[in-house]
């Protein structure tokens, strides 16, 4: 004969297991099933069907043509230009769904997570309906206001559609440095949504707005899902040999020193030091 | 008459509120309500009942208790001692649970998130998995979980959480309270509501490391906001702190690096001068 604590016990067992069975049917009634590893497809530049750099034909105004040809010229001479993540700050919105290393997504009734293995970006979609808050509070991630749509009509959500406000920088659209207006006023709209024929690949229409381009630029990032994933911990700022004195970029050596980036790259002013020492 | 596509549409939208409704019934009977944020209530230190440093009594062994002793002896003269933080290295468990900024639970099924505002997520696998046989060391370590239904009445109020696998270096707070460098830690949590007061959560959290002569448990507590408003805390975002090889230096206001101790060397150029020649 079983022991009460036993018979017990499987009766919650079964009561729990009859519970989460039910609440997986509802979830998958109504969501779609984004479980997984998504992976990019491509490359990191931020219009994967076009090269990196140039190529990837930005619509930006001439100010900040300008000065995106000055970042590449300081990429040519060693320098970092205008890409600022190599002091491990994170790339910040619209160029943290390019998904350098893999992401996951989270979908809650009233908040849809998409965290980044890359620089430790997780996003918040909020889809309860809220408005914008009248004070937002600048983050490279953005404050994301989500909508679900079901576009065929079968009572099943099959697109998220977001809006992105908020965004803080320094940011950029890719690691050549094509830049994002330092006013910060971007607005991204994205169209996250699975493939019609393949369930394990991920689109997302990414259109952004901002006031470095002379019009709204639309990209489309495709993304493939693992769904057994193993999660790593990307640290940023473990090994990060790249150091950031002044305005200047330096680099640390394998046994430990300062050099220099670039040709004739002037040393660091220690005056400090010697300030220190009197 | 309501054109077809517009009695479709609201169809559709009734069911999907009636099936929403449903998910959040059975959720809420089957784990604990753990939503909203939950911040810290006491200090930074890693044993929030005692104070930061020697006051935690930390059972160390003599060779971890002599590194102790180093590392708040070079604190004490400017440096940064064992507590690596100032280079923006993530916190690793157990000390991320000390969560500094606030953090937030979802629960699902297979898998506990926890997410922090300045670190990585945790994971927490609650599919009944094994540990797997490779395990890619991790500031955060890799996590399995077990909800318990204690008082038996139908829905799980605890949950029990082994860490292992982490990578270093770690110390349990500022102070530099070290852990080994063997990375054989264990660390044991038991993560429940309180009895009387839903909005504190408790985490009595046990570490196991070879840096210390006994497991060591300490009670961890939340408070809970329900209407969060959540920051973008990155540490390498104006990190004033720069560390060239074994040394740590300031930056000033203007950019200019400063030492941290008292006649510290400045660091060696000598691959400027190689670079000027």
């Amino acid at each position: 004969m079983l022991r009460r604590s036993s018979i017990g016990s499987v009766a919650i067992a079964v009561a729990l297991g009859a519970a989460m069975a039910g609440a997986r049917a509802h979830d998958e009634a109504k969501y779609p099933d984004w479980k997984g590893q998504w992976v990019r497809m491509g490359g990191i530049q931020w219009d994967p069907s076009k090269p990196l750099g140039r190529a990837e034909l930005a619509p930006l105004t001439p100010e900040y043509q300008a000065i995106f040809e000055a970042g590449l010229a300081s990429q040519a001479a060693g320098g970092q230009g205008n890409d600022p993540t190599y002091t491990c700050i994170p790339p910040g919105m619209p160029r943290a769904m390019t998904v350098v290393y893999p992401m996951e997504i989270v979908v809650m009734p009233e908040t849809t997570y998409i965290m980044i293995e890359y620089a430790n970006q997780l996003r918040r979609i909020y889809t309860d309906g809220r408005d914008w808050p009248e004070a937002l509070e600048p983050s490279f991630a953005g404050y994301s206001i989500g909508k679900w749509e079901d576009e065929d009509q079968d009572g099943r959500y099959d697109a998220l559609l977001i809006e992105t406000r908020g965004m803080k920088g320094p940011r950029t659209f890719d690691a050549s440095g094509i830049p994002l207006h330092k006013d910060n006023q971007t607005i991204v709209k994205e169209r996250i949504y699975l493939d019609k024929a393949n369930p394990n690949i991920l689109h997302a229409e990414v259109t952004t707005t901002d006031n470095a381009l002379t019009r709204p630029w639309t990209v489309i990032k495709n993304y493939r899902r693992e769904r057994k994933p193993i999660w790593f911990e990307y640290v940023c700022a473990e090994g990060n040999h790249h150091v950031a004195i002044g305005k200047e970029n330096y680099y640390i050596s394998q046994d430990g020193y300062l050099m220099p980036t670039r040709k004739n790259q002037p040393a660091p002013d220690l005056k400090y030091f010697n300030q220190a020492r009197q | 008459m309501l054109h077809r596509s517009l009695i479709g549409s609201l169809a559709a939208a009734a069911a999907m509120a009636l099936a929403m409704t449903g998910t959040r019934a059975d959720d809420e009977l089957k784990y604990p309500d753990w939503s909203g944020q939950w911040s810290r209530t006491g200090g930074i230190q890693w044993d929030t009942s005692k104070p930061l440093g020697r006051g935690q009594q930390a059972p160390l062994t003599p060779e971890y208790q002599a590194m102790f002793e180093a590392s708040l002896a070079d604190q004490a003269s400017g440096g940064q001692g064992n507590d690596l933080r100032y280079t923006c290295l993530p916190p690793g468990m157990p000390r991320i649970m000390s969560v500094i900024f606030p953090m937030e639970f979802i629960i699902l099924p297979n898998t506990t998130y926890i997410l922090f505002e300045n670190n990585m997520p945790r994971r927490i696998y609650t599919d009944g998995r094994d540990w797997p046989k490779n395990l890619e060391p991790a500031f955060s370590g890799y996590s399995i979980g077990t909800w318990l239904d204690e008082d038996g009445d139908g829905r799980y109020d605890v949950l029990d959480v082994e860490t292992r696998s982490m990578k270093g270096p770690r110390a349990y707070e500022a102070s530099g309270l070290p852990l080994h460098s063997d990375n054989q830690t264990i660390v044991k949590e038991r993560i429940y509501l309180d009895k009387a007061n839903r909005d504190i959560l408790h985490d009595d959290i046990t570490t196991i490391d070879n840096a210390l002569t006994r497991p060591w448990t300490v009670a961890k507590k939340f408070r809970r906001t329900r209407d969060p408003v959540w920051s973008d805390y990155d540490c390498n975002e104006g990190n004033q702190h720069v560390a060239i090889g074994k040394e740590s230096y300031f930056l000033s206001a203007e950019g200019l690096l400063m030492p941290t101790k008292k006649n510290q060397s400045p660091p060696d150029l000598r691959y400027f001068n190689q670079a000027r020649k």
